[in-house]
């Protein structure tokens, strides 16, 4: 097992720690005790004219203040291991967890990471000042999180390759108003996961199983304001809310971000096992606390105690297993499997978004502190 | 561009690597002030670039640009959109969707 760097008291000797370590700085030792993976964000671009439009001058004086906040960069010492970061045993971790562990922390990484080139692209081509700002602030934020679990992992002895960049990248393209709906969306929930694990492992210690968890906190909070943010852009155009065709925009997203959730939470049960949480409480304790927060600007909640719904999500979940199947199994057989797969989950799909809404009437003021 | 041809030109850019405790990022910079439209692809030449633990690398590249034919820069345009899931901490990762 790699040494690591739990033992130093600041940023800069752990660093200095890591460094000193010959498996990280040895080109051969390194190839033998790091496994290697290629972090894949994807790149984008979109409507910099419409984006550069916004007006926050109806919301000013609440932007202002959580601007304000944000620069004063309150979680500034806080990404640092201390002597909270005790020991991890990596080693003695079941083989199970460990693989689903590090997955997670994986693909954490990567939806930082992901989140900092979409906001420093913003950032850079943007013109106007307010906008910018935001997305400089929030980019800040990403690519300190992201060097965080980068440390975590490079525990496990996972080395983090950022090779990609001399990859040929493809640009997709985001609507603005997708930005803010996916964007908005993906800070809450995000908030919603930390604090809930956070808050089960304050009750349940024996079960943090790596220092991490204990870090959760602050880290969401983060999440937190990023996603006021997004809820006082959506308030400077009253159509991204209230329009008919955009409700329904917004229907799709929340749908489509729960049920994925659920799909994917649902594939690591060891995870889940380690750390006392049955997936689907947590998925619908997660659905619970987004839709109380997403009342501050969306004009509907999904009805996640409609009795379809869990039901459905399950169909949806085996739907994807039956995917896995298929693909694993190979051949013409394993095609058909697959596509049956698919069309099961599509119609899951689109049997989640015929639940009715619940209708909200969104306050005036959209600005919510962290209450979980 | 054509309808259905891709076009591709050199830009100078700068790449910068963070590779550090406090800040793990990637960014490229086109130099020239060249704008990138969806479908358009982007290729970094050179060796690949690697900044050790605890470093910021910066260097000055060049840069492939292969725009997107119209066909395609519609086709990104329309269908782009459904590509958010991946800012969500638990979206699907390349081996499970691929």
């Amino acid at each position: 097992m790699n040494m690591h760097s739990s033992t130093a008291a600041t940023a800069e000797e752990a660093i200095a720690a890591q460094e000193a370590l010959p498996p990280l700085t040895n080109e051969e030792a390194t190839q033998v005790a790091m496994s290697n993976t290629l972090l894949t964000p994807r790149f984008y671009t979109t409507d910099f004219d419409e984006m550069d439009a916004i007006d926050v001058s109806s919301v000013r004086e609440e932007w202002d203040v959580l601007i304000g906040q944000m620069k004063a960069d309150p979680n500034k010492g806080h990404f640092k291991k201390n002597e909270d970061w005790d020991d991890v045993d990596w080693d003695g971790m079941e083989p199970a967890l460990k693989a689903e562990f590090i997955d997670f922390l994986i693909s954490s990484c990567t939806a930082e990471f992901s989140g900092c080139v979409l906001y420093k692209e913003m950032k850079r081509r943007g013109s106007n000042k307010d906008i910018t700002e935001l997305f400089q602030l929030m980019a800040r934020d990403e690519a300190r999180h992201a060097g965080f679990i980068n440390d975590a992992l490079r525990e496990a002895g996972i080395a983090v390759n950022l090779g990609f960049l001399t990859q040929a990248k493809k640009y997709t393209y985001f609507r603005p108003k997708f930005i803010y709906y996916a964007t908005y969306l993906s800070e809450k929930i995000g908030y919603a996961r930390y604090i809930t694990i956070f808050r089960h492992l304050e009750e349940n210690p024996e079960m943090r199983f790596h220092p991490i968890f204990k870090w959760f906190r602050e880290w969401c909070n983060d999440e937190f304001s990023h996603g006021e943010a997004f809820a006082l852009l959506l308030k400077t155009d009253p159509k991204l809310t209230e329009s008919r065709m955009n409700k329904m925009w917004i229907k799709f997203f929340l749908t489509a971000v729960f049920s994925t959730m659920w799909v994917r939470d649902h594939q690591r049960p060891e995870f889940h096992k380690a750390l006392g949480v049955d997936p689907k409480w947590y998925g619908q304790e997660v659905f619970r606390k987004t839709s109380e927060i997403t009342k501050q600007v969306f004009p509907m909640t999904l009805d996640i105690d409609h009795p379809r719904w869990v039901p459905t999500l399950n169909r949806m979940e085996a739907a994807n297993v039956q995917i896995a199947a298929g693909r694993k199994q190979g051949g013409v057989s394993g095609w058909v499997k697959r596509m049956a797969g698919s069309a099961k989950a599509g119609f899951a799909f689109v049997s989640l978004l015929t639940i009715p809404v619940e209708k909200n009437a969104v306050p005036a003021s959209p600005r919510l502190e962290p209450a979980y | 561009m054509g309808l259905f041809l891709r076009e591709k030109e050199t830009a100078p850019c700068t790449v910068t690597i963070s590779h550090r405790f406090e800040e793990l990022s990637a960014h490229v910079r086109l130099d020239n002030g060249a704008v990138i439209y969806p479908g358009d692809t982007v290729q970094v030449q050179g060796p690949e670039i690697m900044a050790a633990f605890g470093e910021m690398i910066e260097e000055q590249r060049t840069a492939v640009i292969t725009r997107a034919s119209k066909i395609e820069q519609l086709w990104t345009r329309a269908t782009g959109d459904f590509e958010f899931m991946e800012l969500c901490e638990f979206s699907f990762s390349e081996e499970v969707m691929s």
